[in-house]
């Protein structure tokens, strides 16, 4: 059995899965009324649509800055980008899976530093990924990650002013 | 012949590294550190974490300045016998030694993971002390999930690169420390 999820088939850019980061960053837009004091289903609505923007943003930022800063893998392999952040970005799961335990079973009320943990762990994941497929520099490890710092700090203001 | 050696990295910096490329850390610094060290930076982390956790409690009036100690002291088994615990349970699952990593290396990369749990921790403590702060959550559980990409970096490297099983096992690393440590600290108090 293959488990190397996003390396099935030696996969180019058509069996990349995006899904699995979209729907943490929909269950993480799902949490974060929980965690305010007072729960409202608008709030909910308004909080799924930042963080859908938000996952939309991290996953074709990071495209365009890997394909971008790459030029010359992007000519031999033009799905590099699109692989490395599916694969990348499956690295929210764990976060995602600990956020909703801490909500439902332990009771805390903290859920952005769990999202902004894992945009930013995903991130650099992605990088790292990027550079297993021939992509050169720290550099795609590094600009990943301050994307990721901005977008969750920009998150986090969103979040912060919900209605 | 070039008789000069490359000069070693200090191993304060290889636990900086953790934070900032753990990837290339696990990679090909792992070996130069011994899991003595890595189990005092471990140790030192979580022994300040749950020093906060009992300051937290102290201040709702829950429990008195020796439950405090205990709880530090608990910080200190938690971080050293609880993280090779869990380092040595994952080694076996993941069968790490068929891949040439013995256990001593898998208590070391495990628990150097915890270096930003430390800088974390040692940050909340100083908000705790100067302003009252009540830091255990905001600071303590933030740095243990910051220790969470050294820890996924470990086990991809000891399990082959599989993806899906570094995933599960991550998770459950992440949800055995945080409900040990919610467990622990109503031990505590």
């Amino acid at each position: 059995m293959d488990t190397k999820l996003g390396y099935a088939g030696g996969a180019g850019s058509d069996g990349v899965k995006l899904w699995p980061a979209y729907l943490c960053f929909i269950i993480f837009g799902i949490l974060i009324p929980f965690s305010q004091p007072e729960f409202k289903f608008t709030t909910m609505i308004y909080s799924v649509i930042v963080a859908l923007v938000v996952g939309l943003l991290a996953v074709n930022l990071l495209i365009l800055v890997f394909n971008s800063g790459n030029a010359a893998l992007r000519q031999t392999d033009g799905g590099f980008a699109r692989e490395a952040v599916g694969t990348g970005m499956l690295f929210m799961i764990p976060f995602t899976a600990l956020a909703i335990m801490a909500l439902a079973m332990l009771g805390w009320n903290a859920i952005m530093p769990f999202a902004s943990a894992a945009i930013t762990t995903a991130a650099a994941t992605a990088g790292t990924e990027a550079m297993k497929r021939g992509a050169q520099g720290v550099k795609n490890v590094m600009i990943p990650s301050l994307v990721a710092i901005v977008l969750s700090t920009g998150w986090m203001m969103l979040t912060a002013i919900l209605p | 012949m070039n008789t000069m050696a490359a000069p070693a990295v200090p191993r304060w910096k290889t636990a900086l590294n953790m934070i900032i490329n753990p990837g290339e850390v696990v990679k090909s610094q792992m070996t130069k550190v011994p899991w003595p060290y890595s189990l005092t930076v471990s140790g030192l982390s979580f022994t300040l974490f749950f020093l906060q956790t009992g300051l937290d409690l102290q201040r709702n009036g829950q429990i008195e300045a020796s439950g405090v100690v205990l709880m530090a002291m608990l910080g200190l088994l938690y971080g050293t016998v609880g993280v090779a615990l869990m380092a040595v349970m994952v080694w076996a699952l993941s069968q790490a030694g068929q891949r040439g990593l013995n256990m001593e290396w898998a208590i070391s990369a495990f628990a150097l993971g915890y270096s930003a749990t430390f800088i974390y921790a040692l940050s909340g403590l100083v908000f705790s002390l100067a302003f009252g702060w009540k830091t255990a959550v905001a600071f303590g559980v933030t740095g243990v999930l910051w220790a969470l990409r050294p820890t996924l970096y470990t086990i991809k490297q000891m399990s082959g690169e599989r993806v899906a099983f570094s995933i599960a096992m991550t998770t459950l690393c992440g949800a055995i420390l945080l409900i040990g440590w919610a467990l622990l600290g109503r031990f505590g108090a």
